[in-house]
């Protein structure tokens, strides 16, 4: 009876350990599982395919976000295991008192919250002038590193006798000699474990690598958050299935390997006999292991200096730093732009005008050329941030439909600072099959989008002035008002909203509404080319469409302006005429479907697409709409205060 | 005396990149935009949507955390009773997860949860009803226990993992029952792991801002979502430090519970 009670006890602790490693590992079947998938929804099964491991080996931005990712996990455990260890054995021969506080401090980086540190750490950087980028990551990964290097050296410090030390210092040998010989084969394991879990926790960052940063360089979390707001690329399922493979094989290796021998500590003279006797020969494993961590140290030490030595030289050379939005150009265009000029580009993405602003304001990295929209580049015209377009170098804006050069002057009043790349209107997507099922017609106003029969199939634009747009509009306002009574409005109508929004999300509603999670979504103009085809390829049994609603829109315009700061401004004139090209802007546009201004490029397309009018609306029937203003910091202060409260709510 | 010196680069370092940030914060969350001393950015967290906030993040990773706890805790019992050849294998397994990005494995749980994903593909194909699963608070605590269950499990393992096998015996040998041996043998003993378990589920799950943008579909705002938004969508720095400094009481808070629960650092994850 009792033995039948045991084996079901122990029938219950495996399946309970089981159902818990199914919970742990659920999720990571199912990336498995995308990676194979040929549509880039996270919800449609396309088909299988290989084609997204080999897109992953040729995408130059996940090898270099690989390559950072690695070299910082890789740099950061092994600094943090040098100044740990040293500090370790410090603390244990400190007086109790300042080991405490020591250890306390060390505390701190483990407790504190994620974005404390990476906040504070940013704020440190800039208040010393040191300009983000590779070192600030890899400093900021030290400082949470040691602290777990530390912890598990600690236990296994005083786990080591005294008396073995002090017996291989009796007997003739140097401190440091006695050190090697004696303690340290005894932390080491310690040590590897603390460089394991260093390596870990920096390769899993994501927060503070996020504030710490800057721009101009990525690692894997910080590239897949980017790519987050616009749909994730399966290649980085793809990458993280390869990533997690390797490290299955490589520790289920390490796991097999039969474990060291323990040497139990005594304080009998056998003791210091093995003392002695390692001193002496030292064992196989330990010996390869400590060869294999110094060559591959090596190794890494070697490649940074070539890979900075290779930075170095190449700066003299003619270069361009463009800031451009994620996924808003087809990069075979910069490969024939350095090709033609022999110009070098560097090229780096932002995902927010809010995120770009604070960047060119401190000069952190100085771009050559940027790609804000119309209200932030009024913005940095007020602060001066921006350099005039010499426009004699920039002959191909003849190409610019002189509509959008117009609708630039609500920003750029004589049309100094700003060249226009992308425009579009902001509207409504629809699902028509789940609409007809949910009884609700087409939307045609954003007034629709208060529809209580719409219950949870909503999908909002989660920032500040788009949110506030929606209900401006819908209240019969200006998007530009900075009325406060209005503003209040708008908020209690966005509130009343609340409850029928399925989520706030920025570009996800572009994968969501192909996914059919919901029945509407405000969305970017610009989207609807890539969405449809994607619904056609799938063949999912509905069609999604745009309209702009009846009240008006957003208008908004995507310019490349120059920084004041800019080193290279001929160059980034070359740059702007190069896009302006219709050839260059056609390309570009097939690549990323939103709304070319360059006439030139229009006039290449198909017939349909030029009459296609959710895509080109005729400018004169958007009466209603309007060109977002920057409004001043006071303003921008009152929207944010007013989108809190409503996100709270 | 040498040995104390090596201690030098670990203090400098920890002066240089923990200390005078954590001072700048300090600084910034004291002052206004003008630099000048204002008590406003931390007192603001007294307003509504911030005290809101607040609450709910308390709210959702007291959750969390207890739920982890719950679960976290049979588990290691398990392991312990596996036996200690296991420890390296039981590590492994929950360290693994974590090599696949944090950012992937949370989005993976939107493909599961979403209203035409992987469970409710599942529901249908049994008949049963679709659920709202995505953008509530539980997809929220869900994602929370996900990420940070391995932190709460590894300590308690580690504690339990280092009790005598002789202490139980000798509690069951003097005629305690199963339940007498847990309540007083195995629970007080392993106090340092769940200490120090529960810090490290409830600190990260308290301020993440990435788990509720990501699950809770930017409905639910916690506290994290709002830091991060001051700093890098309102770009008010100085409140968004405020707001940091009000965080950092409930650090004080665990590490003064681990001063006087974890003296030795027994209770470490690895």
């Amino acid at each position: 009876m009792k033995k039948r009670s045991r084996s079901l006890k122990q029938f219950f602790a495996d399946f309970y350990l089981v159902a818990v490693l199914i919970f742990l590992y659920v999720p990571i079947l199912t990336m498995m599982v995308l990676s194979f998938n040929t549509s880039k929804s996270r919800t449609q099964w396309g088909g299988f395919t290989w084609g997204w491991y080999e897109q992953m080996l040729s995408d130059p931005n996940i090898l270099s976000a690989l390559y950072n990712t690695l070299l910082i996990a890789f740099l950061s455990a092994l600094i943090a295991c040098i100044i740990g260890t040293a500090a370790s054995i410090a603390i244990h021969s400190m007086k109790p008192v300042s080991a405490t506080v020591v250890l306390g401090i060390t505390n701190i980086p483990m407790l504190n919250a994620d974005i404390v540190t990476g906040i504070s750490l940013m704020l440190a950087f800039l208040a010393f002038g040191i300009s983000l980028g590779f070192k600030t990551i890899l400093i900021s990964h030290i400082t949470f590193n040691i602290p777990y290097v530390i912890l598990s050296v600690m236990p296994k410090l005083k786990q080591t006798n005294k008396s073995t030390y002090e017996a291989a210092l009796d007997l003739g040998a140097h401190p440091l000699y006695a050190f090697f010989k004696v303690v340290f084969p005894d932390i080491l394991p310690g040590v590897l474990s603390g460089f394991l879990l260093a390596f870990t926790m920096s390769l899993d960052d994501f927060i503070i690598t996020h504030f710490t940063r800057g721009a101009g360089i990525n690692t894997l979390s910080t590239l897949i958050y980017s790519q987050v707001r616009r749909g994730i690329q399966p290649s980085m399922y793809a990458l993280s299935t390869v990533i997690f493979l390797v490290v299955l094989i490589l520790l289920a290796i390490a796991n097999y390997k039969p474990a060291p021998q323990k040497v139990r500590p005594g304080i009998d003279p056998a003791a210091a006999r093995t003392a002695a006797a390692r001193a002496g020969k030292g064992r196989i494993p330990e010996k390869f292991q400590k060869g294999a961590m110094a060559v591959a140290a090596v190794l890494i030490v070697a490649a940074v200096s070539w890979v900075s030595v290779l930075k170095y030289m190449t700066t003299d050379s003619d270069e361009l730093y463009v800031y451009n939005w994620g996924e808003y150009i087809d990069e075979e265009v910069i490969e024939l732009f350095e090709e033609e000029t022999g110009i070098h580009v560097t090229y780096d993405m932002f995902e927010t005008n809010e995120e770009m602003y604070p960047i060119i304001e401190a000069g952190a990295v100085r771009y050559d050329v940027v790609c804000p929209s119309d209200y932030m580049i009024q913005k940095m015209v007020e602060n001066d941030l921006l350099a005039e377009i010499d426009l004699r170098n920039v002959p191909n804006i003849s190409q610019i439909d002189p509509a959008y050069l117009e609708m630039s002057k609500a920003f750029d009043p004589q049309n100094r600072y700003s060249v226009p790349y992308c425009w579009g209107t902001v509207g409504i997507l629809y699902n028509t099959e789940r609409l007809k099922a949910l009884g609700v017609d087409p939307p045609e106003s954003w007034g629709d989008l208060w529809d209580p029969a719409l219950s949870g199939e909503i999908l909002m634009q989660d920032s500040v002035r788009d949110a506030f747009m929606v209900a401006l509009k819908d209240l019969g306002y200006s998007m530009n008002t900075t009325d406060e009574g209005e503003l209040k409005e708008a908020r209690d109508r966005l509130i009343g909203q609340k409850p029928l929004v399925q989520a706030y999300v920025v570009d996800q509603v572009r994968d969501k509404m192909i996914g059919g999670e919901a029945a509407v979504g405000v969305i970017y103009s610009g989207e609807m080319l890539y969405i449809q085809e994607e619904v056609a390829a799938l063949d999912l049994g509905y069609s999604l469409e745009y309209v702009i609603p009846e009240e008006g829109t957003n208008l908004w315009l995507d310019s490349w302006v120059i920084p004041a700061n800019a080193a290279n401004k001929q160059n980034a004139e070359k740059w702007i005429d190069f896009l302006c090209r219709p050839e260059i802007a056609l390309r570009n546009f097939e690549y990323i479907t939103y709304p070319t201004p360059n006439k030139g490029a229009f006039q290449l397309l198909d017939q349909e697409l030029q009459e296609d009018k959710a895509l080109f609306p005729d400018l004169d029937s958007l009466e209603g709409s309007e060109v977002f203003q920057y409004l001043g910091d006071e303003a921008d202060g009152v929207y944010n205060a007013l989108w809190k409260e409503v996100k709270s709510w | 005396m040498s040995k104390k010196l090596l201690s030098g680069p670990y203090i400098l370092w920890m002066i240089g990149f923990t200390l005078i940030p954590l001072g700048l914060i300090f600084y910034y969350g004291m002052t206004d935009k003008t630099g000048a001393f204002t008590l406003a950015n931390v007192l603001s967290i007294a307003t509504a949507e911030h005290a809101k906030a607040l609450w709910l993040s308390l709210g959702i990773s007291f959750l969390a955390t207890c739920l982890c706890l719950l679960l976290a805790y049979p588990l290691a019992m398990i392991l312990r009773a596996k036996g200690v050849g296991a420890s390296g294998f039981i590590v492994f397994i929950f360290i693994l997860p974590m090599w696949m990005n944090f950012l992937l494995r949370t989005l993976a749980w939107q493909t599961l949860l979403e209203r035409s994903g992987v469970i409710n593909g599942i529901l249908s194909a049994l008949h049963l009803p679709p659920q709202n699963l995505i953008n509530t608070p539980g997809a929220i605590i869900l994602g929370m226990v996900y990420n940070f269950l391995p932190f709460m499990v590894l300590p308690i393992y580690n504690v339990l993992a280092k009790i005598d096998d002789n202490t139980i015996n000798a509690a069951k040998d003097l005629g305690a029952n199963a339940f007498q041996t847990f309540w007083h043998i195995l629970l007080p003993l392993s106090v340092p792991g769940i200490v120090s378990g529960i810090n490290m589920v409830f600190v990260p799950a308290l301020t993440t801002f990435v788990i509720s943008n990501l699950l809770g579909g930017s409905k639910i705002l916690l506290i994290g979502n709002v830091i991060e938004q001051e700093f890098t969508k309102g770009s008010n720095w100085n409140l968004g430090s405020g707001l940091s400094l009000v965080l950092m009481v409930f650090i004080l808070i665990s590490m003064a519970l681990i001063t006087k629960y974890d003296k030795n650092g027994e209770g470490n994850a690895f």
